[in-house]
């Protein structure tokens, strides 16, 4: 070897050492928090959905008063993983059920320790559950073409209501139920005595979300698809009549989460950006009340007693979200961490 | 081997339809080329037979690697996956045993490792990506791994790699026969056949090969949990492989190949989801032909191919859901020789592809065209050698970036390289990036980049040892980065990530000859930083953080005693932690997994020899998972007897 090809070598391992060492990172994460949660008393649940496949959904925990977060509730309780693609989440009678749609379960969970007390299985692809009495709720499905009919004492699955396409939310108002539907140009009402389908009312495509307002009028967004607009419906929930419809401006728009202010006289529904309008408005707003700037706003609900809007950004989809807090005159009260893509709310 | 093609009990009309057609065109190549050997057999070639693939060694100063034999031997009735699992520094993300394999090399996606089968990208169309389970090591007799961006070379997503699968003509070798079977924990049944014959003018050769499995094996989530089993994994694969190589005279050459492949499996469940009856079957025939005229000082090569592939997704029950592309790429290529050393490459390449899918609205059809030009000299001493090449692609009516490529090495001193070499690059958008309805965006750009590398390279043989390494660090900056990010009503692609990747791998093996015995040890390492550059939305916690699935630090040690007819091999492969989340804070624990062959050969008669050979996977029970949720299963098992006739 002569002087210069020494030379050279020693230069180029330097060179490469230097590029090793500039590049060089620790990859070991911080680990996660394992200890059991503090019972939760008031404040509000945070439904993560999480990514379709990965098993990862979950339920946060925010108390305003405190300005406490709880990350996940359910699997420091029950010492493992909720499940995949937590769809709702719903209160009743001292019970939280959990709709975990592609694990096909509804898991039955204490509110406040969320300890598991019961599993329900045997659904394709669960939505939402609604209780119509006591001891009885209908669960939605998005694959097996019915509505479940589910024993709540029992926790087990007595029957269910044949009804075409994907199933979502719903609303008891009297002794009927109104089902939205994704893939229909319907509003299904169900009889909860006869468990059957009595009446349909005509909408757009993509029905995803209702509520029922402080007059008794039923709201209705639907997200439109294959020649039907995007749109708000007002229904009479007595004689099953459309009283009014808002029509979006453009196909591109996709009203979702329709959802109250706690006295019902304020509706708020994301597109894109956050909209909000009484019900006595005759024309849908055209201002957003909270503009996305960026965000990707995927979850909505609103504080029954102080009014606080809660919007959640999924940023990409694949870290945790970032939950804004806005007063009702549309102030920012800041914003707190949830889980993996929140979709929705449930104040307690 | 027929019987066990034949032998399934669920072959639809259409598929033995195929299969008779595979059978018949099998014999008459075996026939043509039997024929052909007593006519040509004494013909004497003037020129040098060019078997190399083409341009390789055009890409001086990248990183390469070719698959060595004893690799080859290794898996021999294995998938791609699995062999650059235990091979090479590619990561494979796969989802089970049997299931999807889709790559991260150099810190790049799925989308940005090229698979060229004879120099025909086997990407996509649609989703840009490559199963490399459907892939089986069969499929080529020679595998070379190129590490890095060389787009101007190979066209878009050559970008963190290159993998070449090519099957190089065996003229003067005699008729070569292999059979092979194995039995496999999990139900695990692979048969395959081989036969190739060569003359002076001929090569012809043609495979055959049957996979099933059910795959049905238990695994452990933690201590002190229920052994749960792995459901509805099973698979079935069978194809043909077939390829003949014709001297017509002393400058010109014809080559053609088929291969045709099926594939039905069925979908696991996550650890999460209750159950799956999800299955997904694929198809494919792959058809090539090449010519090629040799002059003193040039070569002419006019090569064509067409894919058609077709994937039958049955989500949760009867109802399908078909996409189907087809492929067609024609190239011609002029390579020049003015002087010693000097080889200058000019080539044209038109590809069109084709596909329809319940996720399209019409049936989009897309008009690839690229003009590329290479040039390498190579000093007399050869001291040292240098290339440069560039290529400009046009999609439909729009131009995509200009790429190009510049490297070179020099020899330091007797079996010691330095080599370097930079390059821009790019990537375009997929069939699905721009065609999905809803989302997809029409006027998407081409992800576009740049990068560099600058290695050692080191070769020597001292008395009975000899001893190989390379180590080699990479920076790469790849601009419009494509992903789907939620819009107002649905997902939609754009254009928003910088990503930067840098690194640096390092590897060496030592090779001890004593006696009758020869030892090999190797250790490989792999240094991945790569980082999102670019906030995707405000608030968004993924600048600067790693990129999903890719994991930072991974090693292979190999340890090989060869005595005699005996040998045995024991490979670990170690990965470090992977992020599940964008922000880092989700994660998968890093784990080790080892695995061992033994195999030993005899020979019976003149020119046959059977070896038997035992695997053992998955040594010491690691329980790990490459992707969240998908178990990977414990220590597992197989067997296999081959016989071979002839030289290979």
């Amino acid at each position: 070897m002569n002087g210069m090809s020494a030379r050279m070598c020693v230069v180029s391992a330097m060179v490469l050492l230097a590029f090793a060492l500039q590049s060089c990172r620790k990859d070991r994460p911080e680990p996660p928090v394992e200890e059991p949660n503090a019972p939760v008393d008031r404040g509000v649940y945070v439904i993560n959905e999480g990514n379709f496949q990965w098993g990862n959904a979950s339920v946060s925990h925010f108390d305003a008063a405190t300005g406490e977060v709880v990350e996940d509730l359910y699997a420091p309780a029950n010492g493992e993983a909720l499940g995949d693609v937590l769809q709702s989440m719903t209160l009743h009678d001292g019970k939280a059920y959990l709709v975990v749609n592609n694990s096909g379960k509804v898991e039955v969970v204490d509110p406040a320790t969320f300890v598991s007390s019961a599993t329900i299985t045997g659904f394709a692809s669960p939505r939402y559950l609604l209780p119509v009495s006591s001891s009885k709720a209908y669960v939605s499905d998005l694959q097996s073409g019915s509505i479940a009919v589910v024993d709540l004492q029992a926790n087990s699955i007595t029957g269910s209501i044949p009804c075409a396409g994907w199933t979502e939310m719903m609303a008891l108002v009297g002794s009927e139920v109104f089902v939205t539907n994704q893939t229909r140009r319907y509003v299904y009402v169900i009889d909860t005595a006869t468990d059957a389908i009595v009446d349909s009312i005509a909408v757009s495509r993509g029905g995803n979300s209702l509520v029922l307002d402080a007059d008794g009028a039923l709201w209705v967004a639907c997200s439109g698809g294959t020649g039907t607009a995007p749109a708000l419906y007002r229904i009479d929930p007595v004689s099953h009549n459309v009283d009014a419809t808002f029509p979006l401006p453009s196909s591109a728009d996709s009203p979702s989460r329709l959802t109250m202010n706690g006295d019902g006289t304020v509706l708020y529904f994301l597109n894109t950006d956050v909209f909000r309008m009484a019900i006595t408005d005759d024309a849908l707003p055209s201002v957003p009340f909270v503009a996305a700037d960026g965000r990707n706003f995927y979850g909505l609900g609103v504080d029954p007693n102080s009014g606080v809007v809660h919007a959640a950004d999924a940023l990409d989809f694949t870290q945790r979200g970032v939950v804004h807090r806005y007063g009702a005159d549309g102030a920012s009260l800041g914003t707190f961490y949830a889980g993996r893509i929140p979709s929705a709310f449930i104040f307690h | 081997m027929w019987s066990a093609l034949g032998t399934d009990g669920r072959v639809c009309g259409a598929a033995a339809f195929v299969r008779r057609g595979i059978v018949s065109s099998a014999l008459v190549m075996l026939w043509f080329s039997l024929h052909a050997q007593t006519v040509v057999d004494t013909l004497r070639l003037r020129e040098v037979v060019v078997v190399a693939p083409r341009l390789v060694g055009m890409n001086v100063g990248a990183r390469s690697k070719v698959v060595d034999s004893t690799a080859f031997a290794r898996h021999a009735t294995a998938d791609l996956g699995t062999l650059l699992t235990n091979e090479s520094s590619v990561f494979i993300k796969s989802y089970g045993l049997g299931s999807l394999a889709t790559t991260a090399f150099r810190g790049g996606s799925a989308n940005h490792t090229a698979v060229l089968w004879n120099g025909f990208n086997l990407g996509s169309p649609m989703n840009g990506q490559l199963d490399l389970s459907l892939v089986p090591v069969l499929a080529a007799n020679d595998v070379r791994i190129e590490h890095g961006g060389a787009t101007a070379l190979w066209g878009s997503g050559a970008v963190g790699g290159t993998i070449h699968l090519n099957n190089l003509p065996r003229f003067d070798r005699g008729p070569y026969v292999e059979v092979g079977a194995s039995v496999g924990s999990f139900g695990d049944l692979r048969q395959q056949v081989s036969a190739s014959l060569g003359n002076a003018r001929w090569s012809a050769s043609v495979a055959l090969f049957h996979t099933a499995a059910r795959n049905d094996f238990r695994y452990v989530l933690a201590d002190n949990t229920a052994e749960r089993k792995q459901e509805n994994a099973q698979l079935e694969q069978r194809g043909l492989l077939t390829q003949v190589h014709h001297q017509i005279t002393a400058q010109q050459r014809v080559s053609v190949g088929y291969w045709y492949q099926f594939s039905d499996r069925g979908i696991p469940p996550t650890l999460q989801q209750g159950r799956s009856t999800a299955e997904q079957r694929d198809e494919s025939h792959r058809l090539t032909a090449a010519w090629q005229y040799s002059a003193r000082r040039s070569v002419v090569h006019v090569r064509s191919a067409w894919f058609q592939e077709g994937l039958r997704w049955f989500p949760f029950d009867d109802t399908a859901v078909d996409s189907r592309s087809r492929t067609a790429i024609a190239e011609g290529e002029w390579r020049f020789r003015p002087g010693r050393g000097h080889l200058f490459i000019m080539g044209l390449n038109a590809t069109h592809a084709a596909a329809r899918s319940d996720g399209y609205a019409d049936a989009p059809q897309q008009l690839r065209s690229a003009l590329f030009g290479a040039y390498t000299y190579t000093a007399r001493s050869g001291r040292w050698s240098a290339s440069a090449s560039a290529r400009q692609e046009r999609m439909d009516q729009r131009l995509v970036p200009f790429t190009a490529n510049i490297g070179a090495q020099v020899r330091l001193m007797p079996g010691a390289q330095l080599k370097a070499s930079v390059s821009k690059l790019y990537r375009v958008p997929t069939f699905n990036d721009l065609y999905w309805v809803p989302g997809g965006v029409r006027d998407l750009l081409p992800e576009s980049g740049h990068g560099a590398e600058v290695g050692v390279a080191l070769d020597r043989t001292v008395g009975r040892v000899a001893v190989n390494g390379e180590v080699t660090t990479y920076s790469r900056t790849m601009d419009q980065w494509i992903i789907w990010l939620p819009g107002p009503a649905y997902w939609s692609p754009q254009n928003v990530m910088q990503v930067w990747s840098r690194g640096v791998e390092a590897g060496a093996e030592v090779i001890v000859s004593v006696g009758r015995s020869k030892l090999t040890f190797a250790l490989n390492t792999d240094h991945v930083v790569s980082t999102n550059q670019r906030a995707k939305s405000s608030d968004d916690a993924s600048v600067d953080k790693q990129l999903i699935y890719t994991p930072m630090y991974s090693g292979r040690g190999r340890i090989g005693v060869q005595h005699g007819r005996f040998s045995a091999t024991c490979i670990a492969v170690y990965t470090g932690y992977r992020y599940t989340s964008t922000d880092t804070r989700s994660f998968l624990e890093p784990f080790t997994v080892a695995n061992a062959w033994l195999a030993y050969a005899l020979r019976t008669g003149k020119r046959g020899s059977l070896s038997v050979d035992l695997q053992c996977n998955n040594l010491f029970d690691a329980r790990y998972q490459v992707i969240a949720d998908r178990p990977m299963p414990l220590r597992h098992y197989r067997i296999g007897v081959r016989y071979q006739f002839g030289e290979r």
